[in-house]
């Protein structure tokens, strides 16, 4: 698995133009991440959120597919994560969004946590994914988002907890919004960021009040709500 | 390429206000003959300074899609919201759309916009079942909207959705991305180094996707550009928005070809438009573009492109659209008579195809002034005009 993340990341890399043989100027490595899931869910919100470091203002529906990119330094190393925010109605993921699956090292499924409909499309996009992707080796994770909205909350932690492990993917649960999870979205990107970097178990040191989560290409981790 | 603008004087100015007032009084006196002067008010739509205030845009737009203003339908009951598949979207999307309101605006009444901006929307689907509403649709009726009012807004949005948006709310989107599937080869014609980047970038078209399905409504934050621009497309042929994009992504070609040559960096590039475009000039580049690479011309390119990338046969994907009734139908069966006169031309004298460019090419270089380039895009919109207007005008 580590091999074929490798050579996709490596792929990248030798796009940019570099002789054989020359030395290639030290450039950072590019983790391009696809965020997908319903309109409505807050992929624009949490792409913004990790890339701008804070939560917009105001967002519109996303036509067509987004942009947005940051540098981290992970290990001293310098990585740009480009993030593709997609739209979310149907007839746009059928036609339009399947070019910018191409050469991804990640994904990320985002739902709504108070809107039930948008945790039961999730097969919908994780089939749809199969079908763009070329290997079942890419790392993905799952995102409940709006966790902040508590009384409204549609989706039960254990069931989402349940289905991600049908899946093996690590699920997430966390808010855009909440000026208190400064950290968290942060943590997420980070993590997947980490775990692309170096394919290694990881531990992971989560923002206070939380227990540390390890990730690790077996185990699933929880990382429950805590607002 | 920015055109020299002449320094601000009082002088310039006055030229200006009174070139503002003969315009105005052509349109009225277009307005005011009888029968109406549409072919004139396709004209003033087009050339410089396009329809001038939404005075103007109340009288003229109806008069371009050929919408009786007298007769129009009774204002919606409440069931409309209740049984429709795309309510929920819509109300998603026109929550979300508070940028599209002017800036100064109480709360209280863009609130009420917005009901209507539903009401409006959720009519005309209710009334056209064939209609599928796609994300950015909410764009292009809230420009209606906030120009002529609900009523009117309504049915003129009506008229345009079962012709010049009629691809786009297809069930699926092949339609549109047979129309993007236009932008490379028009790039190509002016271009070719800034569309082999391009096409080395691997970019795609997506970044303009929002900007034809929406006619620049989403990402053009000055409104009086949008309803410039409205003005034009109203006037020209549907693929029209097409041309419009090239004319941008052609006018940034240093930047573009400064970029690094991949997908992300090319992409963010073009999908932000910067906000100073000069208007003028690049409608009249677009009306030139369009005589001189008509979609007849480039519909075998366009073709291909689509045929390269998913290597479909989309030939007969071609044939079963033109099956279909929409304004690109007649495109299509020109193309269709075109290649058979060029086979007879090419018989008769092989090189005439490519004389004519050159000769047409000549020409533009000769029409400077806006006002000829619009002249020249008139009577190639007028030319089309009669047919496509056969279906606009049962
Ligand atoms: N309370 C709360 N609201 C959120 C959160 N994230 C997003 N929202 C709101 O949810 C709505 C949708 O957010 P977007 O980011 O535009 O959704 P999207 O998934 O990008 O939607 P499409 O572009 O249509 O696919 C907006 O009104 C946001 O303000 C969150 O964590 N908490
Ligand atoms: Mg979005």
């Amino acid at each position: 698995m580590a091999t074929e993340v490798e050579s996709s990341l490596e792929l990248s890399l030798s796009t940019s133009g570099t002789e054989p043989g020359t030395l290639p100027p030290p450039r950072s490595r590019i983790f391009k991440i696809i965020v997908i899931g319903d309109s409505n869910v807050g992929k624009t919100c949490l792409t913004f959120r990790f890339c701008a470091g804070r939560f917009p203002t105001r967002t519109e529906a996303t036509i067509g597919v987004d942009f947005r990119e940051r540098a981290v330094a992970i290990d001293g190393e310098r990585i740009k994560i480009q993030l593709w925010d997609t739209a979310g109605q149907e007839r746009f993921r059928k036609s339009m969004v399947q070019h910018y699956y191409r050469n991804v090292h990640a994904v990320v499924f985002v739902y709504d946590m108070t809107n039930i409909a948008s945790f039961h499309s999730l097969p919908l996009w994780i089939e749809e994914c199969k079908q763009h992707l070329f290997t079942n080796d890419i790392p993905r994770i799952l995102v409940g988002n709006k966790c902040d909205l508590r009384s409204a909350i549609q989706v039960p932690t254990d069931m989402a907890q349940k289905f991600a492990d049908t899946h093996s993917m690590p699920l997430f649960e966390t808010s855009a919004k909440n000026p208190d999870d400064n950290d968290h979205v942060e943590a997420i990107f980070m993590t997947l960021a980490h775990k692309l970097k170096s394919h290694k178990p990881l531990m992971l040191n989560q923002p206070p009040n939380h227990s540390t989560v390890q990730l690790e290409a077996e185990p699933k981790p929880t990382m429950t709500c805590w607002c | 390429m920015a055109l020299p603008r002449p320094p601000p004087n009082d002088h310039g100015r006055r030229d200006c206000d009174s070139k503002k007032k003969r315009k105005e009084a052509e349109i009225y006196q277009a307005l005011n003959s009888e029968p109406i002067d549409v072919a004139a008010l396709r004209r003033m739509a087009i050339s410089e300074g396009g329809l001038l205030m939404d005075e103007i845009r109340c009288k003229v737009w109806p008069k371009l899609l050929n919408v009786n203003t007298e007769d129009l339908p009774p204002p919606p009951g409440k069931e409309l919201r209740e049984d429709n598949k795309d309510y929920q979207q819509v109300l998603l999307d026109v929550r979300r759309s508070l940028r599209r309101f002017p800036p100064g605006m109480p709360d209280e009444q863009r609130e009420g916009l917005q009901e209507e901006l539903i009401d409006s929307i959720l009519q005309v689907l209710q009334r056209n079942p064939q209609l599928h509403y796609y994300q950015g649709y909410h764009d292009i009726v809230v420009t209606f909207l906030l120009v002529v009012g609900e009523r009117l807004a309504t049915v003129l949005v009506e008229k345009l959705s079962t012709h010049h948006l009629r691809d786009f709310m297809d069930p699926t989107m092949d339609n549109t991305k047979h129309i993007l599937n236009y932008l490379m080869p028009i790039i190509d014609q002016v271009n070719p180094e800034l569309h082999d980047f391009m096409q080395r970038a691997e970019v795609g078209t997506i970044f303009a996707l929002s900007w034809l399905i929406t006619w620049f409504g989403h990402v053009l934050s000055d409104f009086r550009h949008v309803v410039r621009l409205y003005d034009f497309f109203l006037a020209c042929h549907p693929l029209m928005p097409i041309y419009f994009a090239a004319v941008i992504v052609l006018y940034r070609a240093e930047e573009v070809l400064a970029c690094e040559c991949d997908m992300a960096s090319v992409h963010h590039l073009l999908s932000q438009i910067p906000q100073d475009l000069p208007y003028e000039t690049l409608i009249s580049r677009a009306g030139d573009l369009f005589v001189q690479f008509p979609p007849s011309e480039l519909a075998r390119e366009a073709a291909q492109q689509q045929a390269e990338r998913t290597a479909a046969s989309t030939f007969k994907d071609f044939e079963l659209a033109s099956a279909q009734q929409r304004p690109d139908t007649v495109l299509r069966q020109r193309f269709r008579e075109r290649l058979r006169a060029e086979e007879r031309a090419k018989a008769l004298l092989t090189t005439k195809p490519r004389t004519n460019r050159f000769v047409k090419l000549a020409v533009m270089g000769l029409t400077v002034a806006l006002g000829a380039a619009a002249l020249a895009v008139v009577k190639s919109a007028l030319e089309w005009a009669p047919k496509f207007e056969l279906q606009i005008f049962p």
